[in-house]
């Protein structure tokens, strides 16, 4: 393929599947990420992304060094793949990539993001997309906390509404992925909407479209994400038809609405019964 | 994978004292008591990202700060009597979920440490680990060597309370040396360099938890003073053994009356001859134990960002 003799030569090549040639002017590049996907908040926003905007898959990282390949994962009967796959959506000048969490060569595996980003696709801005557990209700109104891993980066993105976040412990990788992004003079953001912790296990369409909304504002994409509208009517139903049902529930919820906290105990039966509705 | 030296130490046949991680951290704590009260400073280092996950972020006001990883440092002094390099790695290198560095990047690891070794000319290096052994957590635990030579085996055992690991028995005279603590040693016997580990008795039941053995690493510290001909104020280190020594004692005092009649004749027998309880109380002892400690892990968990 005649594009790749233009890449700067440091890449590592064969790290990559490339499979079309990019089409894109400086986009921007949204990393989702499948492992701990707290929520389901990464994959499904690259899915929904990639759906609505046309999204090519163009590339993958390859998963020797990266993934454990001694025999096949399975789960519910189906094999499952760690897949690094990136798709370009042309018209929107969007980058979007969406991994299992490397097992091994963290570093190596963070660089070769930014390798194919930015030699082969030029890429000028990063934004990850990850959930983070709360202990609020789910009806108390989420917010997107946010770090940057640039001051004028922040200052650009100052009228988004987005939070800024102070925390200190374990990094995840989307906090590694924005350091790598920082020492290559890439600005980036990592999002991190609010999921309340009985939503961690299902999907929060609250937390997506609220994520969605922002990414449509920031790039213009003109989404119609009404479809989630309807999926969080949904579940807040079924929430409402279990606090009617269980008056344990009820109250666990009516404390965290109140700003009280719950035990452990108390979390875990929160938590399992909400799993068991929702996934009926 | 890099090197970064910040200085270029004047050395003379410097001597490679490194300290990684291990059971009990005996090795990880003689080596980096013995760093501080030489006053060794700080000349370079391995940069961490290639074989460590960052420990720590910190993020405020929405800017993130830093990425903290595990440090692999190098220190030096200059003694009267001789040049001493130390390295001290924060963690082993592993892969996939193995406790111990093994595999390519610990080989990897090995030899960056020895090339900064060798280009200031040394020609011996020193290891410090754990020895599991069926001692009363009482006893003071013996410094056990193995050796790249049978020159140095004749020199170790020369040093207060060393002995080598053939006197220990029941090994057929075979083991392996786990983790860096063992591979640097093979990869610099590789490299024609003297080798000699010394490991710190930890009583066997206490080689699964959760907390170091300081007392064990005394016993190797006061072997580096032998050998380096130096006085060592312990005072710190003694501290730290008593805390230590406190919990030893009460998971000791939970211990059955009959299994602790048994484990007591530990404090009389012969320290190589492996005995004094039976395997139905090794079991026991485990099994209880790591509930016990399991009840403090589980407290621990953290979210990552």
């Amino acid at each position: 393929m005649s594009f790749l003799r233009k890449v700067v030569s440091k890449v590592e090549r064969n790290l990559f599947e490339v499979y079309q040639a990019p089409h894109l002017r400086n986009p921007s590049l949204i990393v989702g990420w499948q492992t701990q996907d707290v929520g389901k908040l990464g994959s499904k926003t690259i899915q929904f992304l990639n759906e609505k905007l046309a999204g090519q898959k163009i590339a993958e990282i390859k998963p020797s060094g990266f993934f454990p390949l001694g025999g096949a994962a399975f789960k519910d009967n189906l094999i499952q793949v760690s897949e690094s796959k990136f798709w370009a959506c042309e018209k929107s000048n969007l980058l979007l990539f969406k991994s299992e969490e490397s097992e091994y060569e963290w570093h190596k595996f963070l660089n070769a993001i930014l390798d194919f980003a930015q030699h082969y696709c030029q890429v000028k801005e990063l934004y990850t997309v990850s959930g983070i557990l709360c202990l609020s209700a789910h009806t108390t109104p989420r917010r997107i906390l946010a770090v940057y891993n640039q001051p004028e980066f922040q200052e650009m993105l100052r009228d988004y509404g987005l939070e800024d976040m102070t925390w200190e412990g374990p990094p995840a990788i989307s906090s590694y992925l924005l350091w790598v992004a920082e020492k290559r003079s890439v600005p980036g953001v990592s999002l991190w909407p609010e999921i309340p912790f009985y939503l961690a296990a299902v999907e929060d369409p609250t937390a997506i479209k609220l994520t969605l909304s922002f990414l449509d504002r920031r790039f213009s994409l003109g989404l119609d994400l009404a479809e989630f509208d309807l999926e969080i009517r949904n579940q807040n139903e079924k929430i409402a038809q279990l606090r009617e049902e269980n008056a344990e529930i009820n109250e666990y919820i009516n404390r965290l609405e109140s700003g009280l906290s719950l035990n452990e105990e108390e979390q875990v039966r929160l938590a399992r019964e909400v799993y068991e509705i929702l996934e009926k | 994978m890099g090197i970064r030296l910040f200085r270029q130490p004047e050395l003379e046949k410097p001597e490679l004292i490194c300290g990684w991680p291990g059971i009990g951290n005996i090795g990880l704590i003689a080596v980096d008591t013995l760093k501080g009260i030489l006053g060794a400073e700080e000349f370079g280092e391995i940069e961490p990202w290639d074989f460590s996950y960052p420990k720590k972020v910190l993020i405020k006001d929405g800017l993130l700060e830093e990425l903290r990883f595990p440090s692999n440092k190098f220190y030096y002094k200059r003694l009267e009597r001789r040049d001493l390099i130390f390295f001290i790695g924060e963690e082993q290198p592993t892969e996939g979920e193995k406790m111990y560095a093994a595999g390519e990047k610990a080989y990897q690891m090995s030899n960056l440490v020895l090339d900064v070794a060798e280009k200031f000319g040394c020609q011996r290096v020193y290891t410090s680990g754990a020895c599991v052994s069926p001692i009363h957590h009482t006893v003071k635990p013996r410094v056990v060597s193995v050796v790249s030579s049978e020159k140095l085996a004749e020199e170790v055992i020369r040093y207060q309370n060393t002995i080598l690991i053939s006197e220990m028995g029941g090994r057929e005279g075979e083991g392996v040396i786990t983790g860096l603590n063992g591979l640097l040693l093979a990869v610099a016997k590789r490299r024609g360099l003297e080798s000699i580990c010394l490991m710190g008795e930890i009583p066997d039941w206490l080689s699964g938890s959760p907390f170091p053995y300081p007392k064990a690493s005394k016993s190797v510290l006061e072997v580096f003073a032998d050998i380096l001909g130096i006085r060592i104020d312990f005072t710190v280190l003694d501290k730290m053994v008593a805390q230590i020594e406190e919990i030893v004692e009460r998971l000791y005092e939970g211990f059955p009356s009959e299994i602790k009649e048994r484990y007591d004749e530990r404090k009389v027998a012969a320290q190589a001859k492996p005995g004094g309880i039976t395997e139905e109380d090794a079991r026991w002892i485990k099994e209880h134990i790591d509930e016990l400690f399991k009840k403090g892990g589980e407290q621990g968990g953290e979210k990552s960002i």
